[in-house]
């Protein structure tokens, strides 16, 4: 099986987030980054069906020249080669225009299977890989937390909200967003650090073409706002109160 | 259990300054006499290169010119030349600026830098000249035959924090090396227990300070990028040792910090809130004032100097950067050692390695190029300074600036000659009749988290992490001690001295007692637990590889 997989590179969850100078995105100058997280499960899935089925798994990523270091952790995981869609457009960009890039740069290769995280730590739009899909003209499945390769198509297992599960069964060519957390992630060994260095990895220039599909206006850091409400009666009734509060009005639990 | 080994020729535990100016090197010495490729191996901990590198930091370019003499062009994150240099005396609400500056701390030739991204651009380097640089292991068993060092194992990865493997348990590596160069760092964990082993101490016990920095942004035009500010005096008092630091990057990026001796003798006293004070000071907050800190982080430095430098050479390793002790804490620096140490490492195990002959005997030229070159002809004329110093400040001024004219003599008897946390004193002997409540949070600096912060508040700006399903990695050989003994004879000043909030002391459930709780995820690898507790019951051992600080721009 012949698989892709698309990783993003994120400002680390650890960095101290504040808004920079254009006040449309986040500081970054001095930001350390790493792979976005749910990507990292869509690799160690890949891997492990690789394992079983055989065949290649192609780390692919678009962005500036620093995302190298994101697809050097992959290839030291254990993928085969590489693909980079380079150009410094892409380092805050939509994710209509990241699927453009990496579509233009994969379509040639004949996936038989295309896996990206669910969505990205950052922008969390969750819409890069169902884009993707369908400017490959693949189907797609989106929420990924098992996947069983079954005669010539694929069986996935689709988390659903409160608890619920969906088992659906696709043809493949097909491309799936994983979630976090499905698999364990392996760790990079030093052989597989040291074969890394001599893998392959193709830097590609993204479509001429290629635009932002929307704008970000202003990002900025939430507010904080300060209300207390006292909840008046017995010690029993203001329990029930209290959590029909947070159940119907604030809805958090 | 089924072990990996890897055998290579040189094998550099640490990928700091000197780590890998020793890999470079050896990637030059390659070039030069052709002939077989040497496999170089660097062993960092850290998840990237140069993320637990943390210093002022002041460089003094020789050891850089000597080891990439084109570092210019090669685009080098070194920049920033000082130009301005300034040393006041602080009182608690002024400051009385000295108008002569000591040789020591004259900087002009050299660069403000961040460590940070200097040691990532070296460590670009030597992977380009084909060294292994392996980084998110940490080395945690030096492997012998006999008195013989043969390489490193690697710590065991996917182990719980009950200590049962994880379904992504992966055993450590043995690293087989005919020479390994210890890199590790300040009071480096392999280090450490390869002086122990074999017994490689020098003449005087080595001496630590702590280091405590922030990086700040502020109004750009506020301090003019280059000036380098040293103080003394305030918030400290007669009897610590140390001072503050500030240094201006451009486009208002300031480097300021707080550097206290880890020979201190109140067991009270704590060196995160002596730096809160230093920031309070109106010399400083007027330059901090509107600004935004942006990292935290701290650090222990070897402070000892010339005496304290164990042997760094045994059959088949040596010992170099600040794992060796090579600082000059005279003049605040150690990069160019740390780095000269390296090149002198690579040129004797270059030849070793070459000769088929990895003897103490053979790597003993590291010793004639220490004593032969610029590591002794800067350090030992200072030899006596820091051992000065801890007979008091005035003893210690007047020998640091008497240094250039007595060539660094200083009467035997006037230096103090203990282990730093020897000195610190029981809370009665300190405190004589006063009964001070080692709780008692009354007289701690007021946190406005503008100026001051709190240590959770820094150490989340230290980014910091850890996998918290992990063994402990701060052994703590009896925690009886703790609330029983140390409670009582010194108030637990590790809860103090700790600059990442560790260590707690927190009710036992009974009523009547606390326990130490160890926050082990917030270590940020400082070492100065494992130097400064009183009982030196506290072993600090390399957590699970790629776990610690993030010091990017450190």
């Amino acid at each position: 099986m012949k698989i892709a997989v698309c990783v993003k590179q994120v400002v680390t969850r650890e960095w101290p987030l504040r808004v920079d100078d254009t006040r449309t995105w986040v500081q970054d100058r001095d930001a350390s980054f790493e792979m976005n997280e749910p990507d990292a499960y869509a690799l160690e899935e890949a891997l492990r069906l690789k394992e079983q089925h055989g065949g290649e798994v192609v780390v692919c990523s678009a962005g500036p020249a620093r995302v190298a270091q994101v697809i050097r952790e992959a290839l030291a995981r254990g993928a085969d080669r590489a693909i980079r869609v380079e150009s410094d457009a892409l380092a805050a960009a939509d994710s209509g225009m990241v699927a453009e890039a990496l579509a233009a740069a994969i379509r040639d290769e004949a996936f038989d299977l295309v896996l990206t995280g669910l969505q990205s730590d950052d922008q969390g739009f969750a819409q890069t890989g169902v884009v993707l899909a369908e400017l490959l003209g693949i189907p797609h499945a989106t929420i990924i937390m098992e996947v069983q390769v079954a005669d010539g198509g694929l069986r996935v297992k689709r988390e659903l909200e409160g608890g619920w599960f969906q088992w659906v069964s696709m043809r493949s060519p097909a491309l799936l967003t994983i979630q976090s957390g499905i698999n364990q992630l392996r760790y990079a060994t030093l052989r597989g650090i040291m074969a890394a260095k001599k893998k392959e990895v193709r830097v590609v220039e993204p479509p001429a073409d290629l635009a932002p599909h929307h704008e970000i206006l202003e990002l900025y850091v939430p507010e904080k706002g300060k209300q207390t409400r006292l909840i008046e009666g017995s010690p029993a009734e203001a329990a029930k109160e209290l959590v029909r509060v947070l159940r119907e009005e604030a809805r958090v639990i | 259990m089924e072990r990996d080994t890897l055998e290579v020729d040189v094998l550099i535990v640490g990928g700091g300054p000197a780590g890998l100016s020793a890999a470079l090197r050896l990637a030059a010495l390659q070039r030069r006499d052709g002939g077989e490729p040497l496999a170089v191996a660097v062993l960092e901990k850290s998840r990237q290169s140069g993320s637990h590198m943390l210093s002022g930091a002041v460089l003094d370019p020789s050891a850089l010119d000597e080891l990439l003499p084109d570092w210019k062009t090669r685009g080098a994150p070194v920049e920033t030349l000082v130009r301005d240099e300034r040393i006041y005396y602080l009182t608690e609400r002024s400051q009385l600026r000295s108008p002569y500056t000591p040789p020591g701390l004259r900087n002009h030739g050299n660069y403000i830098i961040s460590l940070n991204r200097f040691v990532r651009w070296l460590s670009e380097q030597a992977e380009a000249d084909g060294a292994d640089i392996f980084t998110g292991f940490a080395g945690t068993e030096v492997l012998y035959e006999g008195d013989r060092v043969v390489g490193v194992r690697t710590g065991d990865r996917g182990i719980d924090k009950h200590g049962e493997r994880k379904g992504t348990f992966e055993p450590g590596v043995d690293i087989k090396a005919a020479v390994t160069i210890f890199a590790d760092g300040v009071r480096g964990n392999l280090t450490k227990t390869l002086i122990r082993k074999l017994g490689l101490d020098g003449p005087t016990p080595q001496t630590y300070a702590i280091g405590i920095k922030e990086l700040w942004e502020i109004p750009p035009d506020r301090v003019p990028p280059g000036r380098v500010v040293h103080t003394m005096g305030y918030p400290l008092r007669n009897e610590e040792f140390g001072g503050g630091f500030i240094y201006a990057l451009p486009k208002g990026r300031l480097a300021l910090g707080f550097v206290v001796g880890l020979d201190y003798r109140d067991p009270l006293f704590d060196p995160h809130m002596a730096f809160q004070r230093f920031k309070q000071h109106p010399l400083v907050s007027a330059m901090l004032a509107g600004g935004q800190m942006t990292r935290y982080g701290a650090k222990a430095l070897p402070e000892g100097g010339w005496h304290a430098i164990p042997r760094c050479h045994v059959d088949g390793a040596l010992i170099i950067g600040d794992a060796a002790g090579f600082m000059n804490s005279m003049r605040l620096k150690g990069i160019h050692l740390a780095m000269k140490s390296g090149i002198c490492a690579a040129d004797t195990a270059f030849d070793a390695v070459r000769a088929g002959d990895v003897s103490v005997s053979k790597l003993a030229t590291f010793q004639r190029l220490v004593n032969g070159g610029s590591l002794r002809r800067e350090l030992y004329p200072v030899r006596n300074v820091h051992q000065a110093f801890g007979a008091g400040l005035f003893a210690g001024g007047a020998c640091f600036v008497l240094a250039p004219l007595t060539g660094g003599w200083w009467p035997r008897g006037l230096l103090s000659n203990e282990a730093g946390h020897e000195r610190m004193t029981r809370l009665a002997r300190y405190y004589r009749t006063e009964r001070p409540d080692p709780d008692d949070a009354s007289n701690a600096v007021k946190v406005d988290r503008t100026v001051t912060f709190d240590k959770l508040t820094n150490v989340h700006y230290s980014g910091t992490r850890h996998d918290e399903d992990q063994p402990v990695h701060l052994l703590v050989a009896d925690t009886d001690v703790c609330r029983t003994r140390c409670r009582e004879e010194y108030g637990n000043p590790c809860v103090r001295f700790c600059p990442a909030h560790v260590y707690e002391m927190v009710d036992d459930g009974t009523g009547n007692g606390r326990r130490l709780q160890i926050n082990a995820s917030n270590c940020v690898h400082c070492k100065t637990c494992d130097i400064m507790d009183p009982y030196q019951i506290i072993d600090w051992v390399p957590p699970e590889g790629g776990g610690g600080p993030e010091y990017e721009g450190m």
